[in-house]
């Protein structure tokens, strides 16, 4: 197996017995990266020089075995909304081009005390919004698995880099489901952690009260390992809980047996393709012969998650993205008679089509004569659905169902109707308004496109969902498919 | 004016922002030195707006505005949150200020004042807490500038917003009310009450209606006032200027208008027309505030006494008028200088007097606050006591305060003063009371003839002969002894 | 509640985008309106749920009184705040003037 198709795991051993160096491994991704970075265009920016300065501090840490964690060593990429001092870090948008922070993500520092390795920075749907990629200001995407196929978005660079080899690992954020859906398009895990768990300061925001940080990884060990990295709380970030970080590789492997799955009757939605559902139903049949009792359960008011996900989100991304009027950082236009109209000209220069749209549609929601019939019953659905997640884990300890309600779709296939694109989140925003975590996990392959099992477990019950990942994981063969651009595993 | 005493009655409410004294700023840690440090040297992500950045609470700057909230007499609800106020300035890193919008840390207080003599009442409506903006520096005039230059050391400076009913009646009120606001905040220790330099800014609603009316007329809110003349002036001529548009059967226009205190006049600013829409929402980035009560008596413990307590007290304990118990507790460091100078020993009407008379007096001069001055308290006592014990004379003693206050040392100065001391030997002030006799005939057989006024004008004589050195109460006996 | 407009005009789209600061084309005003009708028309179905006793939720967390004390941290370096101004003049952000 080459270098660039192993987990973390693997690759720490590896590392801890000197079998190989983290330069070695570094340039194994690298040239991974040169060899098919352009087919799948998942990276903005490689950091080569900063990978081998960071794989080289990792070698003397391990040669002096000073101080070596899970991650030392480890080539990682970090999807372009998380700020990396020195890095030019422009969250997928022309608005930020050439943006260099003095500073760094909270996550990103937790990851250089681990020795990890930084490989560049990945493309993503401007500012997150996205399901597809499509809506990065530079450049789509290619699903390494299909070329002709969107990785999902809006942290699409990340999970292609992972799934085509050109990173052992990559953070993702996701504010409606942007680690979880791409992870399923591309074969690969991507948990979403209770909002909370895990530090949001350096990330650029979307929308405030949803977004958060994750590990996107080839395995459920891999995940729980850099989750363990970066989960905690952060002076910095006062919405970061204080909540102790418990050991998650403790309890991954104590299986299912007597444990309680609900599997949301209002998950199976309209237009999921009925390949996704079969799957998903034999994913289910699986755990329950692993032991777990399975019961059905019901969200009653999973099907005003998303509208109300359309107005909490652009309403929080309109006041976000306020910032961005070119006098401190970033595009100016040039050519204003004045600043308001320099402000103008700046914006619509430097913003795409899908990020215009979402700022229109959360001024107007915030604005005088709208908040109470939008913002604000939002908000309040918002308490419904929190409530819904709060009576079903009364029953259950982690509920079932698809990740996206199709495996990856065309390249352009969506890119004319915002409607259409957003129903690919459906089933993934509730646990972003509910506050819930969940993982999706590889559960098959649909006329051979990968697609994801997702787990939802309790707010911070991250172990839980994890366990329930990794008992179907260990179970079934899915993870270990390896997309063509990554090469077959023998 | 007796239009408008007669026709409109005057309308104002205001809106006080107070920078509050804390060492870093609201939500990051960065100085809030912003008046002395170079342009933008104390900013960093959070308070440059920079992408992924977070704000985190200043517990101080709540607690400075909890302070001053119970100062006002106001509610505190037990639960509280920050807003996003969103507009576009480039002041403005974030494109929205973290602010308070619908539930604020209190509301509905009251601050009481006396304006000539007469009790007054202004209700507060809320007390917030906010972050100030950066600085612009316009090239050039500002209405031909082509560009503006940015500074964030202000930026995120923790700001109360202090919001008045429309209690107050006049510009006299208007302006007593913020002396009144500015004594409180510094007794308390919140803020420093300079109005020059922004610390302390205030904003003036201004209406008239007819005289027995209910209702309010159309609002005109007037910013740039600068100084308490300021507010004063301002005021006056927008009433003015209100009441000959109305007079002349104008309408008057919702507006903001700006201060020239060069000029003397309001300016229109923008109509209030195209009012923003400020699209408040709660701040997402940060978790709300349970003010419990065991908190709020916490901080309502370490209230020090405020000017009204201090004022009945100094009234009572010291016997002083009302008038002069007010002037002395309207700044906090005079009224410990005065405190302080009784304790030490001095009579405390004495001291009342030397502190509001020449003491003011010089400090007016030099617009200089009373803990700026080199004399202290213990300085003041001791030149009191040597004018009370009759070693010098009381116009020595002013002479004396005058060269004290100028020298950066007030100890020589008082030590010269005890040197110098009065004659008191009987032979030399008989040899001046034989001389002043001597000289001054018609004045000594006016005063045998029953004018009182004219052993007046020998005293003088003889203080003059002594050079101001003889007790002039033993000059008044010896002559009378002498003459009759 | 107050029933929200069902129809957006180009109007309130003109009106929003400057609101926000947005420039925009006549093109892109009503493109950006029927999209937003679209939009508006699916979010309609928020109105299905029954919210009248729900109270709303602004913040998903439990934590209270998250607070600093007040203490000075370093600032940035002058150069490090000013680095990525696109126009500066000293070390002073340049905007062009504000006038309307
Ligand atoms: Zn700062």
């Amino acid at each position: 197996m080459k270098l660039y198709q192993r987990t973390i795991r693997d690759l720490h051993q590896m590392l801890v017995d000197r079998e190989i160096s983290s330069v070695e491994l570094t340039d194994a991704v690298l040239s991974q990266i040169d060899a098919v970075g352009d087919t799948t265009k998942a990276y903005l920016l490689v950091t080569r020089e900063l990978a081998l300065r960071q794989a080289q501090a990792a070698d003397e840490r391990l040669r002096a075995n000073r101080d070596v964690r899970p991650l030392t060593g480890i080539p990682i990429a970090l999807k372009d909304v998380l700020c990396v001092r020195d890095v030019v870090s422009t969250a997928g948008s022309k608005i930020l081009r050439g943006f260099t922070p003095p500073y760094s993500a909270t996550v990103v520092e937790r990851l250089e005390g681990e020795g990890a390795v930084f490989l560049g920075k990945t493309n993503c749907d401007e500012f997150a919004m996205g399901s597809s990629n499509e809506n990065s200001g530079y450049w789509p995407v290619r699903n390494p698995w299909s070329l002709d196929r969107v990785p999902g978005g809006s942290s699409g660079g990340s999970a292609a880099a992972v799934a085509s080899g050109e990173a052992i690992a990559a953070l993702g954020s996701d504010t409606g489901g942007s680690i979880r859906q791409p992870a399923a398009l591309t074969g690969i895990v991507g948990l979403k952690p209770t909002y909370g768990r895990v530090s949001r300061y350096g990330l650029i925001a979307f929308a405030s009260s949803l977004d958060q940080i994750g590990p996107m990884t080839r395995d459920v060990v891999d995940g729980a390992l850099l989750l363990q990295a970066i989960a905690g709380h952060d002076p910095s970030d006062s919405t970061s809980s204080l909540r102790p970080v418990p050991d998650y590789l403790a309890t991954l492997t104590d299986g299912v047996k007597g444990m309680r799955l609900g599997v949301p009757k209002e998950y199976f939605v309209a237009g999921m393709e009925p390949a996704v559902e079969q799957s998903i139903r034999d994913a289910i049949r699986l755990l329950e012969q692993q032991g777990a009792s399975i019961e059905e359960v019901s969200l009653p008011h999973s099907d005003v998650a998303l509208p109300a996900y359309y107005i909490i989100a652009p309403a929080e991304a309109s006041s976000n993205l306020a910032r961005y009027d070119g006098t401190r950082y970033g595009f100016q236009a040039g050519g204003g008679r004045n600043l308001i109209e320099e402000y103008m000209l700046t914006r619509q220069q430097g913003f795409g089509a899908e990020v215009k749209r979402r700022i229109m549609l959360g001024t107007y929601a915030l604005s005088s004569g709208y908040y109470d019939a939008y913002y604000l019953q939002a908000q309040k659905v918002r308490t419904l659905i929190i409530e819904d997640f709060k009576q079903a884990f009364k029953k259950v300890d982690a509920l079932l169902g698809a990740t996206s309600p199709t495996a990856a779709f065309e390249l352009g296939a969506k890119t004319q109707d915002p409607v259409a694109m957003y129903l690919n989140d459906i089933i993934t925003i509730p646990a972003n308004l509910g506050n819930v975590c969940g993982i999706s996990v590889p559960c098959g392959l649909v006329d051979g496109l990968p697609i994801g099992l997702q787990v939802i477990a309790p707010g911070f019950g991250e172990a839980a969902a994890l366990r329930v990942a990794y008992a179907f994981e260990a179970a079934t063969q899915f993870h270990k498919a390896r997309s063509p651009l990554m090469g077959a595993a023998a | 004016m007796s239009a408008i005493a007669t026709r409109y009655e005057v309308v104002v409410g205001l809106e006080v922002h107070a920078q509050i004294l804390t060492q870093s700023k609201m939500f990051c840690g960065c100085s809030t030195d912003y008046l002395t440090a170079p342009p933008n040297a104390n900013t960093c992500p959070v308070c440059l707006g920079l992408p992924g950045s977070l704000p985190v609470i200043n517990r101080r700057a709540v607690e400075a505005t909890i302070r001053t909230a119970l100062a006002l007499n106001c509610e505190i609800p037990e639960f509280s949150k920050f807003d996003r106020k969103n507009y576009f300035y480039p002041d403005l890193p974030k494109g929205y200020q973290i602010s308070q919008y619908d539930l604020p840390l209190s509301r509905n207080g009251h601050l009481e004042f006396d304006l000539n003599g007469e009790a007054r009442r202004c209700g507060i409506t809320r007390v917030h807490l906010e972050e100030d903006t950066g600085k612009l520096l316009h090239e050039g005039a500002i209405h031909e500038a082509q560009a503006s230059l940015v500074n964030f050391n202000r930026a995120g400076v923790p700001l109360m917003e202090i919001v008045s009913e429309p209690d107050l009646r006049s510009a006299d009120e208007a302006r007593e009310y913020v002396m009144r606001l500015r004594a409180i905040l510094q007794y308390i220790g919140v803020n420093h009450g300079d109005m020059e330099s922004g610390q302390l800014r205030c904003d003036a609603n201004v209406s008239l209606r007819p005289a027995g009316s209910a209702g309010l007329g159309t609002k005109v809110e007037v910013k740039n006032m600068n100084s308490f003349r300021a507010i004063h002036r301002a005021i006056e001529y927008e009433v003015e200027r209100q009441t000959q548009v109305l007079e002349s059967g104008g309408r008057l226009a919702q507006e903001t208008r700006g201060w020239n205190d060069a000029r003397g006049l309001t300016v229109s600013q923008r109509s209030k027309e195209y009012a923003e829409d400020y699209r408040y929402f709660p701040e997402p980035d940060l978790p709300p505030l349970d003010v419990s009560r065991e908190w709020v008596a916490q901080i309502r413990a370490g209230l020090p006494e405020l000017p009204a307590a201090r004022r009945e007290r100094f009234m009572t304990a010291f016997s002083l008028s009302p008038y002069d118990a007010a002037l002395l507790t309207s700044s906090k460091t005079m009224a410990e200088f005065f405190e302080e100078t009784v304790r030490l020993g001095a009579p405390a009407k004495t001291a009342a007097n030397w502190i509001l008379g020449d003491f003011s007096r010089l400090l007016n001069i030099d617009r200089k606050e009373i803990d700026d001055a080199s004399i202290k308290p213990r300085h003041l006592q001791q030149l009191i006591s040597l004018v009370d014990s009759g070693a010098i004379t009381g116009k020595m003693a002013k002479q004396t305060f005058e060269a004290m206050y100028r020298a950066p040392d007030p100890g020589p100065a008082l030590e010269a003063a005890r040197g110098s001391t009065q004659i008191s030997g009987d032979a030399e002030l008989d040899r001046i009371v034989d001389q002043v006799i001597a000289e001054n005939v018609k004045s000594v057989a006016d005063f045998r003839a029953g004018k009182e006024q004219a052993l007046k004008f020998l005293i003088g004589q003889g203080m003059k002969i002594s050079r101001g050195r003889a007790n002039p109460q033993r000059l008044d006996a010896l002559l009378r002894e002498k003459i009759q | 509640m107050p029933e929200p407009e069902s129809e957006l005009s180009s109007r309130q789209v003109e009106h929003v985008a400057r609101l926000a600061r947005l420039g925009i084309t006549p093109e892109e005003v009503t493109r950006y309106r029927d999209q937003l009708r679209n939009i508006l028309h699916h979010i309609e179905a928020l109105n299905r749920a029954d919210t009248s006793k729900v109270p709303a939720t602004a913040h998903p967390l439990e934590e209270r009184n998250v607070m600093r004390e007040d203490r000075r941290e370093p600032s940035l370096p002058a150069e490090a705040a000013l680095r990525n101004a696109p126009s500066r003049e000293d070390s002073y952000f340049k905007v062009k003037a504000i006038q309307e």
